[in-house]
């Protein structure tokens, strides 16, 4: 190979150098927050004069934030569900359909993905006001659904499209129906695709707080809208300790589907 | 008259305005091991895929004891395929896909555990009943899949060159695998390959593929032997051919002058030539020889390479007008030739060799 590692010589040094440079860029202000979270200042100074437990104390004390993550959780995982539900039917589309208009409607579906948020947020917001869903869980469901879909599709699209249709095809000469050869063997040959879309589709909805921001009302908050709303009003470490609880969880997320997928791919 | 087992019946294939399959009729009876031989695109998988229900033909019907399958969907046809790819079932151990088509049935419990043994028992892959299609081998798949075809005892078995991703060795071995399970079950298979050794070794009959069209059908002897026409003989064995000109017919037995200008009579022909009439004369290089038979013609030429194949030598010669020919002796025949020995001379049995209009 042209880059061979083993060739670059001192170059390699210099590779090193810079990808650790890039890692701690990425991951030193996550550092941080967690650091000030166990940190004794009320004002969150660095380094921080002592270390304590009291503001994840206080945060598990308070219903308002428990409330929040709950929230959240139920929330993303409608999204979750609902995103791989119509991300498998778009998939199948996409992939095994020949139709005019394929590449268009792919490039439709993944459209949230490149769509600035706030204009996406704005937009949505100005229509479920007119149709009655602001600050209704339906509502935020269904805006956060299509900002996840484009997580589930990716995914699924990449499992189907290497899965080969002759499988399915032997297992319609076998006597299965069509529907029967898809959910007894298309389904469970790319169930590592649909896992993963849902990991992701439930991580978009679970840490998205633009549109979150807007379909927001005083009693349904998500937890990032609940840090969003405390920032503003006092810099807690509470905030802190929220923050890293939320970046634990998405941590444990990913490591899960890290073990799983090289579990089910043996 | 009673209708045949298995009837294709004027089975077109169209494709926007190419034509993939032309009006092919094929009767095959009970039990047949009957081989789709052709080079890619000649259509023989398209009219394999009609039986399968894959691709509804154009026009034509497809019969299976009287009874027309196109109305039936490809899940309600009862024939067994094996495909070319592997096509396991990826997340199900060997013994549940042997299983599932008889699952798919709702056959009871006992039954399906008595048949899979018996399937792998069949394919000989009793001590892989727990394992994973990623842990086999490809030709242990496909051995699989086999198993998993006759499971449900169908009356027809479609294989679409279920070898063609194995190499050389394994091909011949599960070839042999084919014919032994062919015999056992006695179920009437349509096989579909572009290699014609392996059509020669397992058929009952061939049907020779051209251009969406049946270009011969019969035993592999028949298509060996008997070529019906040049693209036959040159798509079965290999073959030498000359250019010629046809002189005269005189009982079945026609005279021709070849590009060098030696003349070569007694040779059989099936069609009438006219005077003057540009021909093609083929002689399997296994009919050519380096000495003189009772009854041999004779061609000039000189000897460009010799090599040794074991059982048998290959030596190549060119005729004074420049066409090569391939000469396969027996390695005991001949003693080596050097190369580029020239004035020499090949002979060879006009009764087996072939006439065909260019």
């Amino acid at each position: 190979m042209l880059l061979d590692y083993d060739r670059l010589g001192w170059l390699r040094v210099a590779l090193v150098g810079f990808t650790a440079a890039v890692a701690a860029f990425l991951l030193l202000p996550v550092v941080f927050i967690v650091l000030l979270s166990f940190g004794s200042s009320r004002w969150l100074a660095f380094p921080p004069p002592g270390w304590t437990l009291k503001w994840y104390q206080q945060l598990l004390a308070d219903p308002t934030w428990i409330d929040a993550a709950l929230t959240s959780a139920k929330i993303a995982a409608m999204a979750a569900i609902s995103a791989v539900i119509i991300g498998l039917f778009a998939s199948f589309s996409l992939v095994r359909g020949e139709f005019r208009g394929r590449q268009l409607l792919r490039g439709l579906l993944l459209t949230p993905m490149v769509l600035p948020v706030v204009v996406f947020a704005i937009a949505v917001y100005a229509f479920f006001l007119r149709i009655g869903l602001a600050g209704t869980t339906i509502g935020f469901v269904i805006a956060h659904t299509i900002l996840a879909l484009p997580f589930a599709i990716i995914p699924i699209t990449a499992a189907l499209e290497g899965f080969d249709k002759s499988i399915e095809d032997a297992a319609i000469v076998c006597g299965a129906s069509p529907l029967q050869a898809k959910l007894r063997i298309t389904l469970p040959s790319i169930r590592i695709g649909i896992f993963s879309a849902a990991i992701f589709a439930f991580l978009a909805s679970w840490d998205e707080v633009v549109v979150a921001i807007f379909m927001a009302s005083p009693t349904l908050q998500t937890l990032p809208v609940k840090i969003w709303g405390s920032l503003r009003a006092d810099l807690s470490p509470v905030v802190a300790a929220a923050s890293s609880l939320l970046v634990g969880l998405t941590l444990c997320l990913m490591i899960v589907t890290a073990l799983l997928r090289r579990k089910l791919s043996r | 008259m009673t209708p045949s087992f298995l009837s294709i019946s004027a089975v077109r294939k169209t494709f926007g305005a190419f034509v993939a399959v032309h009006d092919v009729t094929i009767d095959v009876p009970k039990g047949e091991f009957l081989t789709f031989l052709g080079p890619s695109g000649s259509g023989k998988s398209t009219t394999l895929y009609a039986i399968a229900g894959f691709q509804d033909p154009s026009s034509g019907d497809v019969l299976l004891e009287g009874k027309s399958l196109l109305s039936v969907p490809s899940h309600k046809r009862n024939i067994g395929m094996v495909f070319q790819r592997y096509t396991l079932f990826p997340h199900l151990s060997v013994a549940e896909n042997v299983a599932f088509p008889l699952r798919v049935r709702r056959r009871p419990d006992g039954e399906v555990r008595r048949k899979v043994a018996d399937m792998l028992a069949l394919v000989r892959l009793e001590n892989f009943a727990d394992r994973q299609p990623g842990a086999l081998s490809g030709g242990q798949q496909q051995r699989v899949a086999l198993a998993r075809a006759l499971a449900y005892d169908p009356p027809i078995l479609l294989m679409d060159e279920p070898l063609s991703a194995l190499d050389k060795k394994l091909r011949q071995d599960i070839q042999t695998e084919i014919r032994r399970i062919h015999r056992e079950t006695g179920v009437t298979i349509l096989y579909v390959t572009h290699d014609q050794e392996e059509a020669l070794h397992l058929s009952d009959r061939i049907a020779l593929f051209r251009e969406g069209r049946i270009e011969q059908i019969g035993t592999g002897e028949d298509l060996y032997l008997r070529p019906a026409s040049e693209f036959v003989a040159g798509f079965i064995g290999n073959s030498n051919f000359l250019p010629a000109e046809h002189l005269e017919t005189a009982a079945g037995a026609a005279t021709v002058r070849l590009a060098d200008g030696s003349i070569v009579s007694g040779l059989k022909t099936a069609k009438p030539f006219g005077k003057g009439q540009k021909v093609r004369l083929m002689v399997r290089p296994e009919a050519l020889s380096l000495t003189p038979g009772p009854a041999s013609a004779a061609l000039a030429v000189e000897i460009v390479d010799t090599a040794f194949f074991g059982d048998r030598r290959r030596v190549v010669a060119r005729t004074a007008g420049g066409d090569e020919i391939d000469v396969r002796p027996t390695s005991d025949a001949v003693e080596p030739v050097g190369a580029a020995a020239t004035g020499q001379r090949i002979y060879f049995d006009p009764a087996s060799a072939f006439l065909f209009p260019v």
